[in-house]
């Protein structure tokens, strides 16, 4: 589903992603940890073009992503939730749901709307369907971003880091929709801090440091078992 | 009373009517079509890396940076057209680079998120522009773009130096046909009054939409 052979990414003289090879398959769940700084997001990014790799290769179901064919190709595959949610604010929720099936994807509105009321009650927000996403919380802003994701139909979803800019008591309503959402037969790439849910719904986990994937396996393996020391003194930080 | 009656006659209410009609008109669809125009120089500075992006900033800079009256004077005597066109013009030429800055302004004051999150969902740049971004900065601009319709009413009495009818024009004709100075006086001070009404109300649909509208700042 998602292919990265050889990607680097640069910032100007900062080397953020270091030969980063990866490969994810169709309905996985991959889940990527790290410190802050490790590239996790840039990573991500690097997924759907948000940050064009310096050099190496992206795949999306075995199409290189390239700077000509990104927009086609991003409308065909991917979907994403980000940190700051990034709704559209002067549309009401079920717009934001909507825009895309109805302007890119050729659903007629009424069809479209109809959808988008679904997937608000698998995010349980179906009472705001109507209001504007600034009269709501942090975490249901977040649950309206995944049913937006959800609105178009990708295989793949990618979460960069979705629940770190909630308030702690919002965070769970969040990550029980992914955990729900991690039954289906989507691709989810999840950049996250939540180790629980890395446990939980992880086929398989990163860990990056430095720009570098250090170690990867299934989760039992990988919080049981670290072989890598930098990630033993990172787990040991962080899981008490 | 008979002073006031004495300036205010039915024809001379008429002849400056129809300066204030002219006045509003000029305003108005200048800046009706410096918005279509701002937005398209706004648009091309802001995210035009080639000569036009740079042709665009020259034109912002040149405009802004010149004084309104000698566009006003430039436009009416060198270039061939009727006088009125020739007011339009040139009040066009002006507001299109000041609105051209606001339009600016607001697409700066848009998220980098929007952005990406279209970018995510597919969009091309120019649908991004059409769905998400324009209306947002509309949206947020709606309160400096009725200031620039107070400015152009005031800044359209220029006009009077090159003899085109608006109402600051046709009250200094009155004037010119009065024999008192008291009546001078009154009318200067009416026009002024009027001047003011106008302006005065328009901004306080300004201050109530600025009230009421609140920014769409990404809820966070």
């Amino acid at each position: 589903m998602i292919k990265m052979a050889g990607v680097h990414k640069y910032f100007g003289n900062l080397h953020v992603l270091k030969d980063i090879n990866l490969e994810v398959k169709q309905g996985e769940k991959l889940v990527v940890i790290g410190p802050s700084g490790s590239g996790k997001s840039t990573m991500i990014r690097c997924m759907n073009f948000l940050e064009e790799p310096t050099s190496g290769h992206v795949f999306l179901e075995g199409t290189e992503l390239t700077q000509k064919n990104k927009t086609d190709l991003i409308r065909r595959t991917t979907a994403m939730v980000f940190q700051q949610f990034n709704l559209y604010p002067h549309m009401t929720v079920l717009q934001n749901i909507a825009l895309a099936p109805v302007k890119l994807h050729g659903v007629p509105k009424k069809e479209a709307e109809e959808q988008a009321f679904q997937y608000l009650d698998i995010v349980g927000l179906r009472d705001k369907a109507h209001v504007h996403p600034s009269t709501l919380s942090g975490g249901q802003q977040q649950r309206v971003a995944i049913a937006r994701a959800l609105a178009t139909q990708q295989k793949i979803i990618l979460f960069d880091e979705p629940t770190s800019a909630l308030d702690p008591e919002t965070v769970q309503e969040v990550l029980d929709v992914m955990i729900r959402l991690s039954k289906e037969n989507i691709t989810m790439v999840v950049v996250t801090h939540e180790m629980g849910f890395a446990r939980q719904v992880a086929d398989r986990v990163i860990f990056m440091d430095d720009g570098s994937i250090l170690e990867e396996g299934k989760p039992e393996h990988f919080f049981e078992n670290p072989t890598n020391d930098r990630t033993k003194a990172f787990l040991s930080k962080i899981l008490r | 009373m008979e002073l006031l009656q004495s300036i205010f006659t039915y024809d001379n209410t008429m002849f400056l009517l129809e300066g204030l009609r002219t006045t509003l008109f000029f305003a108005g669809s200048s800046i009706l079509v410096s918005i279509f125009f701002g937005m398209i120089l706004g648009l091309l500075r802001n995210y035009d890396r080639g000569i036009l992006g740079k042709l665009a900033a020259v034109y912002i800079e040149a405009v802004r940076n010149t004084p309104l009256i000698l566009w006003i004077l430039a436009i009416r005597f060198l270039v061939p057209i009727p006088a009125n066109y020739s007011g339009i013009c040139s009040l066009t030429i002006f507001e299109t680079a000041v609105i051209a800055e606001i339009i600016r302004g607001g697409l700066n004051s848009i998220p980098l998120g929007q952005f990406e999150a279209a970018h995510a969902q597919g969009f091309t740049f120019f649908q991004t522009l059409r769905y998400i971004v324009m209306p947002q900065c509309f949206h947020n601009i709606v309160p400096s773009l009725l200031s620039q319709v107070i400015t152009t009413v005031k800044d359209s009495s220029f006009l009077w130096a090159v003899a085109i009818e608006e109402f600051t024009g046709k009250g200094m004709i009155l004037m010119g046909r009065f024999a008192s100075s008291s009546q001078v006086f009154l009318l200067f001070a009416s026009m002024a009054l009027i001047y003011f009404l106008i302006n005065f109300s328009l901004s306080l649909i300004v201050r109530s939409q600025s009230g009421k509208k609140p920014k769409l700042a990404p809820a966070v």
